[in-house]
Protein backbone atom coordinates (compact mmCIF):
# COMPACT_ATOMS: atom_id res chain seq x y z
CA UNK A 1 0.00 0.00 0.00
CA UNK A 2 1.32 3.28 -1.20
CA UNK A 3 1.88 6.47 1.77
CA UNK A 4 -1.32 8.47 -0.20
CA UNK A 5 -3.69 5.42 0.42
CA UNK A 6 -2.14 4.61 3.75
CA UNK A 7 -2.87 8.25 5.01
CA UNK A 8 -6.65 8.28 3.27
CA UNK A 9 -6.80 4.94 5.67
CA UNK A 10 -5.36 6.29 8.90
CA UNK A 11 -7.93 9.63 8.21
CA UNK A 12 -11.09 6.99 7.66
CA UNK A 13 -9.77 4.91 10.93
CA UNK A 14 -9.09 7.53 13.10
CA UNK A 15 -12.32 9.13 12.21
CA UNK A 16 -14.52 6.05 13.44
CA UNK A 17 -12.50 5.43 16.36
CA UNK A 18 -12.55 8.47 17.66
CA UNK A 19 -16.27 8.75 17.19
CA UNK A 20 -17.12 5.62 18.11
CA UNK A 21 -14.94 6.22 21.22
CA UNK A 22 -16.68 9.12 22.30
CA UNK A 23 -20.22 7.80 21.82
CA UNK A 24 -19.09 5.36 24.01
CA UNK A 25 -17.88 7.49 26.35
CA UNK A 26 -20.83 9.60 26.36
CA UNK A 27 -23.69 6.73 26.14
CA UNK A 28 -22.16 3.34 27.79
CA UNK A 29 -19.75 4.41 29.86
CA UNK A 30 -20.78 5.34 33.43
CA UNK A 31 -19.38 8.53 35.37
CA UNK A 32 -17.15 7.30 38.05
CA UNK A 33 -15.04 8.14 40.94
CA UNK A 34 -12.18 7.99 38.11
CA UNK A 35 -10.71 11.26 40.15
CA UNK A 36 -8.00 10.50 42.41
CA UNK A 37 -7.17 13.37 43.45
CA UNK A 38 -4.18 12.78 46.24
CA UNK A 39 -2.14 10.00 47.21
CA UNK A 40 -5.25 9.40 50.15
CA UNK A 41 -7.83 9.61 48.27
CA UNK A 42 -9.49 11.96 50.15
CA UNK A 43 -9.24 15.27 47.47
CA UNK A 44 -7.01 18.07 47.25
CA UNK A 45 -6.92 22.13 48.53
CA UNK A 46 -6.29 24.08 45.23
CA UNK A 47 -6.32 27.58 45.37
CA UNK A 48 -7.50 27.30 48.87
CA UNK A 49 -10.58 25.33 48.99
CA UNK A 50 -10.52 21.87 49.00
CA UNK A 51 -12.09 20.19 46.03
CA UNK A 52 -13.14 16.57 46.48
CA UNK A 53 -14.47 14.01 43.92
CA UNK A 54 -16.50 14.74 41.63
CA UNK A 55 -18.69 12.77 39.65
CA UNK A 56 -20.14 14.29 36.82
CA UNK A 57 -20.16 14.75 32.97
CA UNK A 58 -17.15 17.41 33.45
CA UNK A 59 -14.81 13.92 33.05
CA UNK A 60 -15.71 13.23 30.06
CA UNK A 61 -13.20 15.34 28.99
CA UNK A 62 -11.05 13.01 29.79
CA UNK A 63 -11.44 10.85 26.64
CA UNK A 64 -10.35 14.09 24.93
CA UNK A 65 -7.71 15.02 26.77
CA UNK A 66 -5.90 11.91 27.80
CA UNK A 67 -5.65 10.42 23.90
CA UNK A 68 -4.36 14.39 22.79
CA UNK A 69 -1.84 14.03 25.37
CA UNK A 70 -0.51 10.75 24.38
CA UNK A 71 -0.44 11.48 21.31
CA UNK A 72 1.98 14.97 22.09
CA UNK A 73 3.93 13.09 23.73
CA UNK A 74 4.73 9.96 20.98
CA UNK A 75 4.88 12.98 18.24
CA UNK A 76 7.17 15.03 20.35
CA UNK A 77 9.68 11.45 20.43
CA UNK A 78 9.36 11.41 16.62
CA UNK A 79 10.51 14.78 16.69
CA UNK A 80 13.52 14.12 18.77
CA UNK A 81 14.52 10.76 17.03
CA UNK A 82 14.13 12.85 13.51
CA UNK A 83 16.41 15.47 14.94
CA UNK A 84 18.91 12.34 16.06
CA UNK A 85 18.84 10.92 12.35
CA UNK A 86 19.66 14.70 10.96
CA UNK A 87 22.87 15.06 13.10
CA UNK A 88 23.39 11.68 11.89
CA UNK A 89 23.25 11.64 8.10
CA UNK A 90 22.92 15.33 7.55
CA UNK A 91 20.07 14.52 5.39
CA UNK A 92 17.55 17.70 4.80
CA UNK A 93 14.43 15.51 4.74
CA UNK A 94 15.37 14.75 8.26
CA UNK A 95 14.98 18.41 9.53
CA UNK A 96 11.69 18.33 7.33
CA UNK A 97 10.68 15.87 8.97
CA UNK A 98 11.36 16.84 12.33
CA UNK A 99 9.63 20.34 11.68
CA UNK A 100 6.39 18.42 11.10
CA UNK A 101 6.69 16.40 13.80
CA UNK A 102 7.82 19.08 16.01
CA UNK A 103 4.31 21.22 14.46
CA UNK A 104 2.15 18.17 14.89
CA UNK A 105 3.54 18.29 18.52
CA UNK A 106 2.46 21.90 18.87
CA UNK A 107 -1.10 21.07 17.84
CA UNK A 108 -1.63 18.10 20.17
CA UNK A 109 0.03 20.12 22.87
CA UNK A 110 -1.89 23.06 22.38
CA UNK A 111 -5.04 21.08 22.46
CA UNK A 112 -3.86 19.37 25.64
CA UNK A 113 -3.44 22.49 27.67
CA UNK A 114 -6.80 23.49 26.17
CA UNK A 115 -9.18 21.07 26.97
CA UNK A 116 -7.19 20.57 30.48
CA UNK A 117 -7.54 24.24 31.48
CA UNK A 118 -11.52 23.54 30.69
CA UNK A 119 -11.56 20.47 33.33
CA UNK A 120 -9.99 22.16 35.45
CA UNK A 121 -12.11 25.04 35.45
CA UNK A 122 -14.66 22.97 35.98
CA UNK A 123 -13.46 20.60 38.18
CA UNK A 124 -11.20 22.58 40.67
CA UNK A 125 -12.90 25.81 39.76
CA UNK A 126 -9.65 27.97 38.65
CA UNK A 127 -7.94 28.32 35.45
CA UNK A 128 -4.57 27.75 36.15
CA UNK A 129 -3.05 26.20 39.34
CA UNK A 130 0.74 25.16 39.44
CA UNK A 131 -0.03 21.46 39.67
CA UNK A 132 3.17 19.26 38.72
CA UNK A 133 1.50 17.80 35.53
CA UNK A 134 0.11 20.99 34.17
CA UNK A 135 3.45 22.75 35.12
CA UNK A 136 5.45 20.54 33.13
CA UNK A 137 2.72 20.32 30.09
CA UNK A 138 3.71 24.34 29.98
CA UNK A 139 7.25 23.90 30.49
CA UNK A 140 6.82 21.37 27.05
CA UNK A 141 4.65 23.96 25.31
CA UNK A 142 7.18 26.41 25.45
CA UNK A 143 10.01 24.15 24.69
CA UNK A 144 8.13 23.54 21.46
CA UNK A 145 7.19 27.21 20.83
CA UNK A 146 10.91 27.84 21.74
CA UNK A 147 11.80 25.63 18.64
CA UNK A 148 10.24 27.59 16.16
CA UNK A 149 11.29 31.22 17.87
CA UNK A 150 15.22 29.56 17.31
CA UNK A 151 14.04 28.38 13.68
CA UNK A 152 12.62 31.68 12.80
CA UNK A 153 15.53 33.38 13.78
CA UNK A 154 17.91 31.81 11.98
CA UNK A 155 18.72 32.79 8.47
CA UNK A 156 21.33 30.01 7.25
CA UNK A 157 19.64 26.90 6.24
CA UNK A 158 22.41 24.40 7.30
CA UNK A 159 22.37 26.37 10.64
CA UNK A 160 18.64 26.67 11.35
CA UNK A 161 18.46 22.82 10.76
CA UNK A 162 21.56 22.16 13.22
CA UNK A 163 20.50 24.33 15.63
CA UNK A 164 16.98 23.29 15.60
CA UNK A 165 18.00 19.78 15.86
CA UNK A 166 20.37 19.91 19.18
CA UNK A 167 17.30 21.90 20.72
CA UNK A 168 14.82 19.86 20.41
CA UNK A 169 17.23 17.01 21.74
CA UNK A 170 17.82 18.64 24.62
CA UNK A 171 14.06 19.69 24.96
CA UNK A 172 13.47 16.27 24.98
CA UNK A 173 15.73 15.07 27.43
CA UNK A 174 14.20 18.18 29.47
CA UNK A 175 10.31 17.20 29.52
CA UNK A 176 10.54 13.88 31.47
CA UNK A 177 12.97 15.54 34.37
CA UNK A 178 11.04 17.97 34.64
CA UNK A 179 8.01 15.65 34.90
CA UNK A 180 10.22 13.96 37.73
CA UNK A 181 11.12 17.02 39.64
CA UNK A 182 7.79 19.19 39.39
CA UNK A 183 6.48 15.80 41.08
CA UNK A 184 9.49 15.50 44.03
CA UNK A 185 10.34 19.01 44.57
CA UNK A 186 7.51 20.65 45.61
CA UNK A 187 5.72 21.01 48.92
CA UNK A 188 2.11 21.33 47.42
CA UNK A 189 -0.21 18.42 47.09
CA UNK A 190 -0.56 16.45 43.98
CA UNK A 191 -4.47 17.07 42.38
CA UNK A 192 -4.02 15.63 38.93
CA UNK A 193 -6.30 12.36 38.65
CA UNK A 194 -4.11 9.17 37.82
CA UNK A 195 -6.33 6.51 36.63
CA UNK A 196 -4.05 4.01 34.33
CA UNK A 197 -2.62 1.74 36.50
CA UNK A 198 -3.86 2.02 39.81
CA UNK A 199 -6.78 0.02 41.20
CA UNK A 200 -10.50 0.91 40.54
CA UNK A 201 -8.98 2.97 37.86
CA UNK A 202 -11.10 2.75 34.93
CA UNK A 203 -14.12 0.40 34.06
CA UNK A 204 -14.32 -1.95 31.10
CA UNK A 205 -15.86 0.25 29.15
CA UNK A 206 -14.64 3.33 30.18
CA UNK A 207 -11.18 1.34 29.04
CA UNK A 208 -12.62 -0.14 25.40
CA UNK A 209 -13.69 4.19 25.03
CA UNK A 210 -10.91 5.40 25.96
CA UNK A 211 -8.08 3.02 23.91
CA UNK A 212 -10.62 3.38 20.85
CA UNK A 213 -10.17 7.11 21.28
CA UNK A 214 -6.88 6.85 22.13
CA UNK A 215 -5.81 4.89 18.90
CA UNK A 216 -7.87 7.34 16.68
CA UNK A 217 -6.37 10.30 18.04
CA UNK A 218 -2.46 8.03 16.97
CA UNK A 219 -4.15 8.05 13.82
CA UNK A 220 -5.03 11.70 12.70
CA UNK A 221 -1.92 12.09 14.32
CA UNK A 222 -0.21 10.42 11.60
CA UNK A 223 -2.80 11.99 9.22
CA UNK A 224 -1.64 15.17 10.26
CA UNK A 225 1.81 14.31 9.47
CA UNK A 226 1.36 13.09 6.42
CA UNK A 227 -0.52 15.65 5.02
CA UNK A 228 1.84 18.08 6.24
CA UNK A 229 4.89 16.09 4.34
CA UNK A 230 2.90 16.17 1.55
CA UNK A 231 2.60 19.92 0.88
CA UNK A 232 6.20 20.08 1.67
CA UNK A 233 7.24 18.23 -0.88
CA UNK A 234 5.08 19.38 -2.96
CA UNK A 235 6.41 22.95 -2.17
CA UNK A 236 10.13 21.82 -2.70
CA UNK A 237 9.30 20.75 -5.62
CA UNK A 238 8.15 23.96 -6.84
CA UNK A 239 11.13 25.67 -5.81
CA UNK A 240 13.32 23.43 -7.35
CA UNK A 241 11.09 24.16 -10.70
CA UNK A 242 11.14 27.64 -9.95
CA UNK A 243 14.98 27.65 -10.12
CA UNK A 244 15.01 25.50 -12.62
CA UNK A 245 12.58 28.00 -14.93
CA UNK A 246 15.56 31.00 -13.74
CA UNK A 247 18.68 29.12 -14.81
CA UNK B 1 53.95 13.65 34.22
CA UNK B 2 53.49 17.40 31.47
CA UNK B 3 56.09 16.69 28.77
CA UNK B 4 56.65 12.68 28.91
CA UNK B 5 57.59 11.98 25.14
CA UNK B 6 55.45 9.06 24.82
CA UNK B 7 52.22 9.05 22.38
CA UNK B 8 49.43 8.89 25.08
CA UNK B 9 51.53 11.45 27.15
CA UNK B 10 51.62 14.19 24.65
CA UNK B 11 48.14 13.78 23.37
CA UNK B 12 46.42 14.41 27.16
CA UNK B 13 49.41 17.00 28.03
CA UNK B 14 48.07 18.52 24.89
CA UNK B 15 44.31 18.64 25.23
CA UNK B 16 44.57 19.77 29.33
CA UNK B 17 47.21 22.38 27.72
CA UNK B 18 44.10 23.43 24.83
CA UNK B 19 41.63 23.31 28.15
CA UNK B 20 44.26 25.83 29.41
CA UNK B 21 45.30 28.10 27.21
CA UNK B 22 41.27 28.93 26.21
CA UNK B 23 40.22 28.96 30.06
CA UNK B 24 43.17 31.27 30.20
CA UNK B 25 42.75 33.79 26.97
CA UNK B 26 38.88 34.02 28.63
CA UNK B 27 40.26 35.24 31.73
CA UNK B 28 42.81 37.38 30.91
CA UNK B 29 40.59 39.30 28.56
CA UNK B 30 38.14 39.53 31.48
CA UNK B 31 40.99 40.48 33.72
CA UNK B 32 41.99 43.50 31.12
CA UNK B 33 38.48 44.91 30.80
CA UNK B 34 36.39 43.62 33.60
CA UNK B 35 33.36 43.94 31.31
CA UNK B 36 31.22 41.18 32.08
CA UNK B 37 31.84 41.08 35.65
CA UNK B 38 30.84 45.08 36.23
CA UNK B 39 28.23 43.83 34.11
CA UNK B 40 27.05 40.85 35.51
CA UNK B 41 27.41 42.61 39.06
CA UNK B 42 25.71 45.63 38.33
CA UNK B 43 22.69 43.48 37.03
CA UNK B 44 22.36 42.08 40.27
CA UNK B 45 22.73 44.84 42.07
CA UNK B 46 19.82 46.33 40.34
CA UNK B 47 18.02 43.57 40.52
CA UNK B 48 18.51 43.86 44.08
CA UNK B 49 16.89 47.11 44.22
CA UNK B 50 14.03 46.30 42.19
CA UNK B 51 13.59 43.30 44.80
CA UNK B 52 13.06 46.07 47.36
CA UNK B 53 10.73 47.79 45.02
CA UNK B 54 8.84 44.59 45.37
CA UNK B 55 8.99 43.77 49.02
CA UNK B 56 8.53 47.59 49.50
CA UNK B 57 4.58 46.79 50.73
CA UNK B 58 4.88 43.54 52.40
CA UNK B 59 5.57 45.10 55.69
CA UNK B 60 7.61 44.26 58.57
CA UNK B 61 5.56 40.86 59.46
CA UNK B 62 6.22 39.59 56.33
CA UNK B 63 9.33 37.16 56.64
CA UNK B 64 11.50 37.28 53.59
CA UNK B 65 13.17 33.84 53.90
CA UNK B 66 10.18 32.05 52.85
CA UNK B 67 10.86 33.57 49.46
CA UNK B 68 14.54 34.44 49.31
CA UNK B 69 15.51 30.72 47.94
CA UNK B 70 13.68 31.85 44.69
CA UNK B 71 15.23 35.82 45.30
CA UNK B 72 18.24 34.90 45.32
CA UNK B 73 18.22 32.22 42.08
CA UNK B 74 16.15 34.72 40.03
CA UNK B 75 18.78 37.13 40.16
CA UNK B 76 21.48 34.37 39.22
CA UNK B 77 18.86 33.27 36.05
CA UNK B 78 18.90 36.86 35.16
CA UNK B 79 22.49 37.54 35.16
CA UNK B 80 23.87 34.13 33.65
CA UNK B 81 22.43 35.30 30.61
CA UNK B 82 23.96 38.37 30.17
CA UNK B 83 27.40 36.54 31.24
CA UNK B 84 26.42 33.31 28.73
CA UNK B 85 25.46 35.89 26.24
CA UNK B 86 28.50 38.31 26.60
CA UNK B 87 30.83 35.70 26.62
CA UNK B 88 30.00 34.28 23.32
CA UNK B 89 29.33 37.75 21.82
CA UNK B 90 32.73 38.49 22.37
CA UNK B 91 33.89 35.54 20.49
CA UNK B 92 31.87 35.74 18.03
CA UNK B 93 32.08 39.62 17.14
CA UNK B 94 35.67 39.32 17.32
CA UNK B 95 36.16 36.37 14.93
CA UNK B 96 37.77 35.10 17.97
CA UNK B 97 35.11 32.01 16.98
CA UNK B 98 36.59 31.35 13.57
CA UNK B 99 40.10 31.14 14.98
CA UNK B 100 39.44 28.85 17.36
CA UNK B 101 37.59 26.46 14.60
CA UNK B 102 40.46 27.38 12.51
CA UNK B 103 43.13 25.90 14.73
CA UNK B 104 43.68 22.41 15.97
CA UNK B 105 41.47 22.57 19.19
CA UNK B 106 39.83 19.59 19.47
CA UNK B 107 35.91 20.60 19.87
CA UNK B 108 34.96 19.04 23.31
CA UNK B 109 37.78 20.91 24.71
CA UNK B 110 36.23 24.20 23.54
CA UNK B 111 33.13 23.33 25.16
CA UNK B 112 34.79 22.92 28.75
CA UNK B 113 36.72 25.23 28.40
CA UNK B 114 33.90 28.13 27.50
CA UNK B 115 31.76 26.23 30.11
CA UNK B 116 34.07 26.59 32.82
CA UNK B 117 35.21 30.11 32.03
CA UNK B 118 31.24 30.71 32.31
CA UNK B 119 31.31 28.90 35.67
CA UNK B 120 34.01 30.96 37.35
CA UNK B 121 32.20 34.43 36.38
CA UNK B 122 29.20 32.79 37.46
CA UNK B 123 30.21 31.77 40.74
CA UNK B 124 32.66 34.99 41.65
CA UNK B 125 29.16 36.76 40.88
CA UNK B 126 27.18 34.42 43.34
CA UNK B 127 29.50 35.05 45.85
CA UNK B 128 29.95 38.71 46.05
CA UNK B 129 25.59 38.66 45.67
CA UNK B 130 24.78 36.14 48.61
CA UNK B 131 26.13 38.54 51.51
CA UNK B 132 24.95 41.30 49.88
CA UNK B 133 21.55 39.52 49.69
CA UNK B 134 21.71 38.39 52.98
CA UNK B 135 22.44 41.78 54.40
CA UNK B 136 20.18 43.78 52.45
CA UNK B 137 16.85 41.53 52.77
CA UNK B 138 17.51 38.60 55.72
CA UNK B 139 16.94 40.00 59.07
CA UNK B 140 16.43 36.71 60.86
CA UNK B 141 18.76 33.78 60.95
CA UNK B 142 18.91 31.33 58.58
CA UNK B 143 18.06 27.53 59.73
CA UNK B 144 20.14 25.43 58.12
CA UNK B 145 24.02 25.32 58.19
CA UNK B 146 25.55 27.81 56.19
CA UNK B 147 28.32 25.95 54.18
CA UNK B 148 24.84 23.80 52.42
CA UNK B 149 24.39 27.37 50.68
CA UNK B 150 27.48 26.98 48.38
CA UNK B 151 26.83 23.36 47.77
CA UNK B 152 23.39 24.30 46.16
CA UNK B 153 25.20 27.42 44.45
CA UNK B 154 27.81 25.38 42.77
CA UNK B 155 25.47 22.56 41.84
CA UNK B 156 23.20 25.14 40.18
CA UNK B 157 25.93 26.92 38.35
CA UNK B 158 27.51 23.83 37.15
CA UNK B 159 23.99 23.53 35.33
CA UNK B 160 23.75 26.45 34.09
CA UNK B 161 27.01 26.91 32.90
CA UNK B 162 27.16 23.95 30.92
CA UNK B 163 23.90 23.95 29.37
CA UNK B 164 24.18 27.77 28.71
CA UNK B 165 27.51 27.15 26.89
CA UNK B 166 25.47 25.26 24.53
CA UNK B 167 22.05 27.45 24.28
CA UNK B 168 24.61 30.88 24.21
CA UNK B 169 26.68 29.50 21.07
CA UNK B 170 23.17 28.54 19.25
CA UNK B 171 21.22 31.85 20.51
CA UNK B 172 24.77 34.54 19.20
CA UNK B 173 24.32 33.16 15.54
CA UNK B 174 20.54 34.16 15.47
CA UNK B 175 18.92 37.43 15.13
CA UNK B 176 17.80 38.64 18.50
CA UNK B 177 20.35 37.18 20.70
CA UNK B 178 19.33 37.71 23.71
CA UNK B 179 15.71 37.31 23.55
CA UNK B 180 16.16 33.93 21.78
CA UNK B 181 18.84 32.79 24.66
CA UNK B 182 16.36 33.71 26.98
CA UNK B 183 13.40 31.48 24.79
CA UNK B 184 15.46 28.81 24.67
CA UNK B 185 17.06 28.61 28.36
CA UNK B 186 14.31 29.56 30.99
CA UNK B 187 12.22 26.37 30.09
CA UNK B 188 15.18 24.01 29.83
CA UNK B 189 16.74 25.70 33.46
CA UNK B 190 12.96 24.79 34.98
CA UNK B 191 13.84 21.38 36.71
CA UNK B 192 16.90 22.44 37.77
CA UNK B 193 16.01 25.57 39.07
CA UNK B 194 12.95 24.17 41.11
CA UNK B 195 15.18 21.40 42.47
CA UNK B 196 17.95 24.18 43.51
CA UNK B 197 15.37 26.85 45.12
CA UNK B 198 14.41 23.97 46.56
CA UNK B 199 17.42 22.81 48.21
CA UNK B 200 18.67 26.68 49.23
CA UNK B 201 14.86 27.41 50.71
CA UNK B 202 15.77 24.54 52.98
CA UNK B 203 18.96 26.10 54.01
CA UNK B 204 17.17 29.31 54.74
CA UNK B 205 13.42 28.76 55.57
CA UNK B 206 13.41 25.16 56.50
CA UNK B 207 12.03 22.45 57.49
CA UNK B 208 15.42 21.39 58.64
CA UNK B 209 15.71 18.31 57.04
CA UNK B 210 18.88 17.64 55.55
CA UNK B 211 17.31 14.65 54.08
CA UNK B 212 15.26 16.98 51.89
CA UNK B 213 18.38 19.24 51.18
CA UNK B 214 20.41 16.12 49.48
CA UNK B 215 17.22 15.10 47.31
CA UNK B 216 17.23 18.35 46.15
CA UNK B 217 20.75 18.20 45.55
CA UNK B 218 20.89 14.69 44.20
CA UNK B 219 18.39 15.77 41.70
CA UNK B 220 19.98 19.01 40.59
CA UNK B 221 22.94 17.12 40.12
CA UNK B 222 21.48 14.00 38.20
CA UNK B 223 19.85 16.84 35.66
CA UNK B 224 23.53 18.63 35.31
CA UNK B 225 25.11 15.05 34.69
CA UNK B 226 22.40 14.16 31.56
CA UNK B 227 22.53 18.02 30.58
CA UNK B 228 25.72 18.11 30.51
CA UNK B 229 26.88 15.03 28.75
CA UNK B 230 24.00 16.07 26.13
CA UNK B 231 25.29 19.51 25.87
CA UNK B 232 28.79 17.98 25.50
CA UNK B 233 27.84 15.27 23.05
CA UNK B 234 25.64 18.36 20.83
CA UNK B 235 28.77 20.88 21.22
CA UNK B 236 30.35 19.78 18.62
CA UNK B 237 27.29 19.65 15.86
CA UNK B 238 26.28 23.62 16.97
CA UNK B 239 29.80 24.84 16.58
CA UNK B 240 30.64 23.45 13.99
CA UNK B 241 27.58 24.21 11.57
Amino acid sequence: MDRKKLTYWALGVGALLTTVGFLLAFLVASPTQMMRTTDSGKGAIIAGSYISHLIDYGQKIFFFHVPVAIASFLVFFFAAYFAVRFLMTRDRMYDTKARIAMEVTLIFTTLTMLTGDLWTRWAWGVWWTWEPRLTTYLIMLLLVIGYFVLRASVEDEEKRAVYAAAFSIIAFLDAPISFAITRIVPAGSEAHPVVIGVPGGLSGEQLAAFLLAMFGMLAFGYVIYQLRSREELAKERIEALKAALED
Amino acid sequence: MAGTPTAAGIKRTSSWRQFKAILRKDIVMELRTFEMLTSMGLYTLLTLVIYQIALSQSGSAFDVRQIAAGLLWLAFVFTSMLGLNRSLVHEKDQGCLEALLLSPVDRPVIFFAKATGNLIFLLIVEVLTIPLFFGMFLTRPIVGDWWMIPIAMFVGAVGIAGVGTLLATISVNTRGRDFILAVLFIPIMFPLLLSVVGATSVVIYGPLDPGLFWRDIGLAAAYDAIMLLAAFGLYEFVISA
